[in-house]
C-alpha cells in the first residue's frame, strides 16, 4: 500500500488533512496493511495446498509435495512482485490520463 | 470526488474519503494478481521461478487488464450518460 499511496494521485487530497487527520489516516492504512497481508498469507496458503497437495495415503507431507509447495511460495511471490511493479506503472500512466481528461 | 452536500465534510468524511480510494486501488491490485496469475502461471509448480514465457505474460496480462478496465468504464458512463444521470468512475 505505501507504494500506492506514494503515486496515487488523488481527487480527495489528502494534503487537506490536519496532523492529527494524517495520523488517523497512517493508523487506519496500517490495520489495513496487517488485514491485506493476513489475507494474502490465507490465500497463499489456499493456493499451494490445493495445487500441491493429493495424496493422503499418509498424514505428512511427501516429499514431493514439500517441494511443490516451497516452488509454489517462490513463484507466487515472484509473480507478486513483478504484478505490482507493472500495476504501479500502469495505474500512474492511467490517474495521468485521467487529470488530462479533466482539464 | 462525490460531494459531501452543502456543508463542509467532517474530519472522519475526510479521512474516510482519502482511505476509500486507496481502498479500491488496492482491490483493483489484488484482482489483477489473482486474475493473470491464473492466466499466466503454470498451475503444477514444476519450477520455483517464473520462466520468461510466463513473466512477459503477466506484463501484458496487466496492461491488457488495465486497457479492458478503461473501455468498461467508458461504455458504463455512456450508457448512463444516456439513461441520464452520470455514475462518475
Amino acid at each position: 500500500m505505501d507504494s500506492l499511496r506514494a503515486q496515487q494521485n488523488l481527487t480527495s487530497s489528502p494534503n487537506s488533512l490536519t496532523v492529527s487527520e494524517q495520523r488517523e489516516l497512517e493508523q487506519r492504512l496500517q490495520k489495513r496493511q496487517v488485514k491485506e497481508f493476513m489475507s494474502l498469507f490465507g490465500n497463499l496458503v489456499d493456493n499451494c495446498f490445493t495445487a500441491c497437495v493429493d495424496d493422503f495415503t499418509s498424514k505428512a507431507l511427501s516429499g514431493r509435495e514439500g517441494g511443490c509447495i516451497q516452488r509454489c511460495v517462490a513463484k507466487s511471490m515472484t509473480t507478486q512482485t513483478r504484478l505490482s511493479e507493472r500495476f504501479a506503472e500502469l495505474n500512474q500512466a492511467m490517474t495521468a490520463e485521467m487529470q488530462n481528461k479533466r482539464f | 470526488m462525490f460531494g459531501f452536500g452543502a456543508r463542509a465534510p467532517t474530519s472522519a468524511e475526510k479521512v474516510a474519503a482519502v482511505e476509500n480510494e486507496l481502498k479500491v486501488v488496492a482491490e483493483m491490485h489484488t484482482r489483477m494478481v489473482k486474475i493473470c496469475s491464473l492466466k499466466c502461471v503454470d498451475k503444477t509448480y514444476r519450477e520455483g521461478e517464473l520462466s520468461k514465457g510466463e513473466a512477459v505474460c503477466l506484463d501484458r496480462c496487466a496492461a491488457k487488464f488495465f486497457e479492458a478496465h478503461a473501455k468498461i468504464s467508458d461504455h458504463l458512463q455512456q450508457q448512463s450518460a444516456q439513461q441520464g444521470g452520470g455514475f462518475g468512475m
